[in-house]
């Protein structure tokens, strides 16, 4: 998609320090939007970022970063709620609880901790509620998918827009805990709820775009994002020998899963599939793009492998979070502890539902016979310069794989005599593939 | 038929026979290049999951076979064909349900006998030509009308 290299965001949440980058090829290659180029020596991101961090995690030189709000802020701490990803529960090893990683941060001094876990149940419950209610129509988008991860969300809306009306129009419970903190707390000080900001300890980045720019939302109740890695030590020192007796935690086992893959449907009752990691998500996406899939109701994408707790700001290794969130969802159960008469009160009220119709139809651009004539004669021309290609897919021209080359080329972003083999057959090497 | 000059792009994919592992992979390429031009998400959904049904029809039925798309401004068509032992009663394969699928091809969750329908229900043309041990052709065309 051409045009698509121009219309980048305004803000990146993934910055190249070119300080420490040395211009090697990994970032470029893991992109999954291709959206890195190496430029002079320096990798550059020039096309769409959905904030994967696939980038951030194969350098080597940790020259590739995440950007989030930076740290909390110890200043006002009075107006601000901290809500954690239920990641955060699982980063502490065997003996600490979740209520003990809450208390941990009122601790460190904030007055306001909203739990999310507990939301979560009460959002698998939403989710059932309008699956069900919408899965019949014959016109019915089969299989819903999860609003849940951003990265997914981004994905599907740069590379697979026909899908976006398989995203329920359900606010997700990170959003769903800073729109009610605030209520709670405006109705308990009588201030105005955009009086108090809402910090998310969250385990990876794309949250930041969620709050500045959300897909799914007009406005998003977020008002910082603050890696869980940021706080660890400080809320490490906290945790120990918490000894206040005060219940912040409410969730069972199936809130607790959430941080991980197959953690979100494991409280809902419909035929649900779980896919974590970028590439297998991307080929779900093809494959239900091409119609496939359409006996499963639900699919809970995650684009980190395992779900949230492989996300790039968590600190304990993934399989060894995941062995601990086991264990915590075995001493907590799996019943459920919410009320389904509750959540669907709530839900008749259109308390799940977001603020912004969310592509229900995809978005058709009625493109003239013209301009597809212009991709036509794009695409030849990218054949005809990939002809003389090699194909040894090597990137030392600065891109990624000689397919993106040959349309770099066509679209004169760069030149035929970038790439090495090229020159060397001007110097009658072999370059046959 | 787009053949001739009007046949500005087409592209062969090679479809091997009980290649479970490798098949779409023709239909995921069509469903690359069809975006890169520019068509719409619902013109190429509808084309991807022709190409998908009939990729797979050849993989689990077909002998060896291939997929060619041909593209042209207001046209895209696929041929599909294969050299497997045909469709023996074309009337009945178009009907939804009717499946000749091993139970093997139902163990992995094909075999609906929703492949042909399919087809037909998404593309705007469709011309099947197949007799008992003569493989099978698939033409399945799409039109596009800029609004």
């Amino acid at each position: 998609m051409p045009e698509k290299m121009n219309d980048t965001k305004p803000v990146r949440y993934i910055q190249i320090n070119e300080s420490l980058c040395n211009g090697c090829v990994l970032c470029m290659k893991a992109c999954p939007t291709k959206a890195i180029r190496v430029r002079e020596g320096k990798a550059r991101i020039e096309g769409v970022c959905i904030d994967c961090c696939e980038c951030v995690r194969v350098c080597p030189r940790g020259a590739v970063q995440a950007i989030t709000s930076g740290r909390l802020d110890p200043t006002d701490k009075d107006h601000i709620i901290v809500s954690p990803s239920t990641v955060l529960y699982s980063q502490f090893g065997d003996d600490v609880l979740p209520n003990d990683v809450l208390l941990g941060l009122k601790r460190m001094g904030f007055g306001y901790i909203h739990d999310q876990s507990y939301t979560s149940e009460i959002f698998n419950l939403a989710v059932e509620l309008y699956i069900k209610e919408n899965r019949d129509r014959s016109d019915a988008p089969l299989p819903f998918i999860s609003p849940v991860c951003p990265v997914v969300v981004s994905l599907i809306a740069y590379r697979f827009q026909s899908l976006l009306n398989h995203i329920p129009p359900l606010v997700t419970p990170r959003e769903i805990v800073a729109r009610e903190g605030k209520l709670r707390m405006a109705a308990r000080h009588g201030k105005n709820g955009e009086a108090f900001k809402v910090v998310h300890i969250t385990p990876c980045p794309s949250k930041m775009i969620c709050m500045k720019e959300s897909i799914l939302q007009e406005h998003s109740y977020l008002d910082a994002a603050v890696g869980i890695n940021a706080i660890y030590e400080e809320l490490k020192r906290n945790i120990q020998d918490v000894e206040d007796d005060i219940v912040l935690h409410h969730s069972g086992g199936i809130g607790l899963s959430w941080g991980m893959s197959g953690g979100e449907i494991s409280g809902v009752d419909l035929n649900c599939l779980a896919v974590s990691g970028l590439q297998e998500t991307i080929r779900y996406l093809e494959k239900i793009e091409m119609g496939l899939l359409s006996n499963i109701e639900y699919v809970e994408f995650r684009a980190c492998t395992e779900g949230c707790l492989g996300g790039s700001f968590t600190v304990m290794d993934k399989y060894q979070a995941k062995r601990y969130l086991q264990k915590l969802i075995r001493m907590f159960g799996v019943e459920r502890r919410v009320k389904y008469g509750y959540v669907k009160k709530l839900y008749e009220k259109g308390w799940f539902f977001t603020d912004k119709a969310v592509a229900s139809t995809p978005e058709v651009t009625h493109l003239s016979s013209a301009d597809i004539a212009k991709g036509i004669e794009r695409l030849k021309r990218i054949e005809g310069i990939l002809n003389l290609l090699p194909r040894k897919e090597c990137g030392a021209c600065g891109c990624p794989d000689c397919e993106t080359f040959a349309e770099d080329v066509a679209d004169g972003r760069t030149t035929l005599d970038q790439c090495v083999f090229w020159k060397d057959q001007e110097r009658k090497w072999d370059m046959r593939p | 038929m787009v053949r001739g000059h009007m046949a500005e792009v087409s592209k062969r994919f090679i479809i091997k026979a009980r290649d479970f592992v490798r098949a779409g992979e023709g239909s995921i390429q069509v469903q690359g290049l069809l975006k890169s031009i520019g068509y719409g998400p619902e013109l190429i959904r509808r084309i991807s999951i022709c190409a998908y049904e009939a990729e797979m029809n050849v993989v689990m039925h077909g002998g060896d076979g291939e997929l060619l798309v041909m593209i042209e401004p207001e046209r895209i068509v696929l041929e599909v064909s294969d050299d497997g032992p045909g469709i023996q009663d074309i009337e009945l394969a178009l009907q939804e349900g009717y499946s000749t699928a091993t139970p093997e091809h139902r163990e992995m969750g094909f075999g609906a006998g929703m492949g042909l329908p399919n087809i037909k229900k998404n593309a705007d043309t469709l011309d099947i030509q197949s007799g008992n041990g003569e493989g099978t052709h698939l033409t399945i065309g799409f039109t596009l009308n800029p609004g």
